[in-house]
């Protein structure tokens, strides 16, 4: 009955904050610390597109859009090497990492279907952490949204 | 051999504490099973030198007080008398002993000890207090429990528990092609 039947794969979303990093650390610890995970591993960044960034109408914008989608792609490069650092340090035999382009909400439920994941990995919050807002909206659309099961991973506060 | 960090794969995996919510809802003990088959890999067959248990699971049922029932009479009744809470009192506790039971089938099933807590009052509210009371790993949920609205797409209870419980959780949702 050992078929060579494909691991299930598992969607981790990443942003640059802090949030996303500790559920994906969180992740590997739980899920891939042993050399035979259950499942396979895709880390999932979504570049912002500069226009979504850049506030701006008039005359300036389009001088700006150049130098701001610059920025944002040495950002996402980093943050895609900072996650390949991350998993290095634990045993995870098939993973993927794949950068895309538009907003988060959208491309990690694109994801998702892509490669028929069986579980979307999120942080609870991503870029502006407001006090009052408990869960991010990117955690929160997905919550509601992808097909498949979803898990959102806190931060614990710091109580000391 | 360098000597670069060990990878960590030479430890035990670290137990989690896993706390699943059940009720009555299909989505709910899906939730469960879907939990048990992901998380609790069952080391059937061969392999002799699979990872013991990943962790603890505990099974939780929240069981509405009793008087959000008594608010709604049935019938002619303008009060409830002593009998009538009684009664009412012993069906839901019938009612919550069935549901953990049947959880705990499926967990034996699948050759996984389970825990089970009942605790009294809001599904919401309680089961995020329960959660942390256990210093749970994970919490699991389905994610739409008795409501019957084709357009809620997430329940309250997994809607509340994902904004407000201060551990990691786990929205379980149906199985596509599924009603």
């Amino acid at each position: 009955m050992a078929a060579e039947v494909g691991k299930p794969a598992m969607v981790v979303g990443i942003d640059d904050s802090e949030h996303s990093f500790y559920a994906l650390q969180w992740t590997l610890r739980r899920f891939f610390s042993v050399a035979d995970s259950t499942f396979k591993l895709v880390v999932v960044h979504s570049k912002p597109s500069p226009a979504s960034v850049v506030g701006l109408a008039g005359p300036g914008a389009a001088d700006v859009l150049p130098f701001v989608e610059s920025d944002l792609k040495k950002i996402a490069l980093l943050v895609i090497e900072k996650a390949k650092d991350v998993c290095s340090a634990f045993l995870v035999g098939d993973i993927q990492y794949e950068l895309v382009e538009g907003d988060p909400r959208n491309a990690l439920c694109e994801a998702v279907e892509k490669h028929q994941a069986e579980i979307l990995v999120v942080g609870s919050h991503g870029y502006g952490v407001i006090k009052r807002v408990v869960l991010g909206s990117v955690s929160d659309h997905c919550a509601h949204h992808a097909q498949c099961t979803v898990m959102i991973v806190k931060k614990p506060k710091q109580k000391h | 051999m360098e000597e670069s960090k060990e990878p960590v794969a030479t430890e035990c995996r670290e137990k989690m504490t896993v706390v699943v919510a059940v009720d009555e809802s299909e989505g709910s003990l899906y939730a469960l099973s879907w939990a048990l088959d992901n998380l609790f890999p069952a080391a059937v067959g061969g392999a002799p030198n699979k990872p013991q248990p990943l962790g603890r699971l505990v099974l939780v049922h929240a069981q509405q007080p009793l008087q959000h029932l008594i608010m709604h009479p049935v019938g002619p009744a303008a009060y409830a008398t002593s009998s009538v809470i009684d009664s009412v009192k012993k069906a839901q506790d019938q009612n919550s002993r069935d549901v953990v039971e049947r959880a705990k089938g499926i967990c034996r099933r699948r050759l996984v000890e389970a825990e089970a807590v009942i605790v009294i009052g809001d599904p919401k509210e309680t089961i995020c207090q329960a959660a942390e009371q256990m210093q749970t790993d994970l919490l699991v949920v389905g994610s739409r429990g008795l409501s019957k609205i084709r357009r809620a797409i997430l329940g309250s209870v997994s809607d509340y528990c994902a904004h407000h419980a201060n551990c990691p959780v786990l929205i379980v949702k149906p199985p596509k092609g599924g009603h």
